[in-house]
């Protein structure tokens, strides 16, 4: 009967994310309120035990040169003055080297590296073939009667990256489903086309040097997906990608 | 006769009890002392539920992990997932020495406060709940360790304070 299962052929993709490094930058209008809530707070706060220890030896130092009264006294006092501390704690400020934002792989806008976009999400994407064509997909391998989908993801994940991925996968449900038939020269009773299940991870450490068995993967934000990837798919793969 | 002639409003008389208004208001319970523990649900076999779950923050810096608390309050309010308690836990002082070897043996001190917040989430179903995980990752903000893990007894002793008076004198008596 009609209604009877089709039988399509199932498979495993693994969407692998390695998270951002780095919090985006702020947009104008967030400047901008921040830049003004900084200014508030500074003029309604009170000062601090450093600031008042400051003020009180300008004080000091102011009377000591009109008046040579309080020499005596403040000599024996005070051994470190707030404005040497501050001075050294500069010094110590201008010594330090932050890490650079927008890395060397960002200017060359070498793909195959994650050390690019830290500021954003990236995804793997492999060159598989499929039929006979070579498309650039999410890893994704033929799921097996007697294994789980989240276990196929995972085979897919390893087969493309080597055993040694520290990832941990989002869950056992899929994320995201895409199905299509396949061109009417191959379709049989048995075998109308495929439906490809999409599973989440999230990339742990970013060592990824004893990886690598394909050498065509790239790792891409969500805006470049659409370069590489066809539209139906990539309408399907967007769903569930938070930006 | 005016004295004679005045109504109490005795037992017998129909304005009996005339004043009376405690009994509208709602009953108080007496406060107990003591705080129960357990109200933990174990995971279910078809329908996953997560019993209850800690979402932990810690940071050095004090406004941001606040906000940020709030921030995951909020949103599992508008995601409609019960949220049992929002807490935080006693800040932690570490007092950081250098020591310079160059000429005189200096020591600068430097204090730095690490705050930590737990948020409490009840009924949180295995389906939503990487995504939830996501989206509280993907909004961390920089210099703030995010931990998701079970609430579990040991967790709940401790935020009280043990009270070594009262242990002496439970030793003593045993």
């Amino acid at each position: 009967s009609a209604a009877a299962q089709r039988p399509w052929k199932l498979f495993g993709a693994m969407c692998l994310l390695r998270l951002p490094r780095i919090t985006q930058p702020l947009e104008k209008m967030e400047e901008e309120m921040a830049a003004l809530m900084e200014q508030i707070e500074l003029e309604k706060s009170h000062y601090s035990d450093h600031e008042i220890r400051k003020l009180g030896e300008e004080e000091h130092l102011r009377k000591m040169k009109e008046s040579s009264y309080d020499e005596d006294e403040a000599l024996g006092k005070t051994v470190i003055m707030a404005q040497d501390l501050e001075e050294k704690w500069e010094q110590k400020f201008l010594q330090f080297k932050a890490a650079p934002r927008i890395t060397d792989a960002d200017k060359n806008n070498d793909r195959t590296s994650l050390n690019r976009k830290l500021d954003s999400n990236l995804m793997l994407l492999v060159k598989q073939k499929i039929g006979n064509q070579e498309l650039w997909l999410l890893p994704q391998v033929e799921w097996q009667p007697g294994e789980t989908l989240r276990s196929t993801a995972e085979r897919a994940m390893a087969t493309f990256l080597g055993d040694h991925i520290q990832a941990k996968v989002l869950g056992n449900a899929p994320y995201g489903i895409y199905k299509y038939k396949f061109p009417s020269t191959i379709r049989t009773e048995n075998n109308v086309g495929a439906k490809v299940f999409f599973f989440k991870a999230f990339l742990q450490s970013s060592d990824l040097s004893q990886a690598e068995l394909k050498a065509d993967h790239l790792w891409v934000t969500k805006k470049e997906l659409g370069d590489y990837l066809k539209l139906e798919y990539l309408k399907k793969v967007n769903q569930f990608l938070l930006d | 006769n005016v004295l004679l002639g005045c109504h109490r409003s005795y037992r017998s008389r129909p304005t009996h009890g005339i004043g009376k208004f405690k009994y509208l208001l709602p009953k108080e319970v007496p406060k107990k002392r003591k705080e129960k523990v357990q109200m933990k649900e174990i995971d279910a076999g078809t329908e996953y539920h997560y019993g209850d779950v800690n979402i932990q923050m810690t940071s050095y810096d004090l406004c941001l992990v606040e906000h940020f608390a709030q921030y995951v309050h909020r949103l599992c309010n508008r995601l409609s997932i019960r949220v049992n308690e929002s807490y935080a836990m006693p800040t932690k002082t570490n007092e950081v020495l250098f020591m310079e070897e160059k000429g005189s043996k200096m020591q600068l001190d430097a204090v730095l406060t690490t705050h930590q917040r737990v948020v409490q989430i009840r009924g949180l179903s295995s389906t939503f709940a990487p995504i939830l995980l996501e989206i509280i990752q993907s909004s961390q903000p920089e210099g703030v360790h995010l931990l998701m893990k079970q609430h579990t007894e040991a967790d709940f002793k401790s935020r009280l304070k043990s009270r070594p008076e009262l242990e002496e004198l439970l030793a003593e008596m045993s």
